[in-house]
């Protein structure tokens, strides 16, 4: 069997809105690819990735396995990110309060894997590199 | 944020909450609701779930409302949430064996992945965590990095419970290198070891009393 890895530009997740984005990941992980992009989800966005992927669950696809490291940021680079974390908070919580269900958000610089949980067995995080053990059993 | 989770931050900003929700919050099995009955024990005398090994026991969030601790002058009313296990993944078959049918297994499968739901959609309604993780694991998985990173974003206070520290290998010291940042305590749960020390930094790091 094989395994199919796709390599995703952060700009190409950045133009999609939050559920849009989420969705497209899932679309992919589900059909047992293992997406790699070179930016990081917030947190709450991430954790409305673990909510969705929760809805999918199903006897063929287990759920997902995730791994991110986020670039520190220094200088101009920090308060651009202050920044545009704090024009997606407002953009998030005007949302909520219009009852407007999807938004778009920036992604952090860094590295995401997503992958699926059937094919992925450990992912070993330090605090500046992670490695993933895949496998994939034959059919018999 | 929303507006009732709004809401819920100028409460704690100003200290204006008497009656504080602590949500119990961490992955499958490092013992959230062997700390709830813990802490229920301790204070009211009664136990608030059930506990038995198997991953996923706690598939709905219970509730112990008015639990009222006292350390020194400072009195808290706390309600307690003990909620189900957070993970990015449930398979029905590693409950098969732990003798489950493959009907029982399937639908605690389904019944873990909305638990999963539930206590995340309760972050926006607690009004601190106590982030339980187990002192013999990894503590640098990606559950443990997003929920610390929501709560954070919340602007939720948090303590890290470091459980289990009465079992060998565990190494409580590992789960402060990896979240330097964040107020540890190093318990042990099932033992009720240090659990003095849990409470001296509720009513130390969590707002109102």
């Amino acid at each position: 069997m094989k395994l199919k890895f796709d390599f995703v530009s952060s700009a190409v997740l950045e133009e999609k809105p939050r559920e849009k984005r989420i969705n497209f990941i899932l679309n992919k992980v589900k059909d047992g690819t293992i997406l790699v992009t070179d930016g990081v989800m917030s947190p709450e966005e991430e954790m409305e990735l673990i909510k969705e992927t929760m809805r999918r669950v199903d006897d063929g696809f287990p759920g997902i396995e995730v791994a991110s490291l986020k670039k520190p940021a220094k200088g101009l680079t920090k308060l651009a990110e202050k920044i545009s974390e704090s024009k997606d908070k407002i953009a998030t919580f005007f949302a909520s309060i219009s009852g407007k269900k999807d938004v778009q958000t920036s992604l952090k610089t860094g590295l995401t894997l997503i992958g699926p949980a059937k094919y992925i067995k450990e992912i070993k995080k330090n605090p500046n590199s992670f490695s993933v053990l895949a496998e994939i059993k034959k059919k018999v | 944020m929303n507006f009732k989770s709004f809401l819920s931050l100028l409460y704690r900003i100003f200290g204006l909450k008497r009656n504080l929700k602590i949500g119990l919050y961490g992955e499958t099995g490092v013992g959230k609701t062997t700390l709830a009955n813990r802490i229920s024990l301790d204070w009211t005398g009664e136990e608030i779930g059930k506990v038995t090994g198997i991953p996923h026991e706690t598939r709905k969030v219970q509730k112990k409302e008015k639990i009222e601790i006292k350390v020194g002058k400072k009195k808290l009313i706390l309600t307690i949430l003990d909620m189900p296990g957070l993970s990015t993944k449930v398979d029905y078959r590693s409950f098969l064996k732990y003798g489950l049918s493959k009907k029982e297994a399937r639908k605690r499968a389904r019944e873990a992945t909305d638990g999963v739901i539930e206590a995340i959609k309760w972050l926006s309604n607690v009004d601190a965590v106590l982030a339980v993780m187990d002192a013999t694991r990894d503590p640098l998985t990606q559950v443990n990095i997003t929920l610390l990173g929501n709560l954070e974003a919340r602007k939720i206070p948090v303590i890290i419970v470091a459980n289990k520290i009465d079992k060998k290998g565990a190494k409580p010291e590992l789960i402060r290198e990896a979240f330097p940042t964040y107020p540890v305590v190093e318990i042990s749960a099932l033992k009720g070891k240090n659990m003095d020390s849990l409470y001296e930094a509720i009513a130390k790091y969590v707002r109102g009393g």
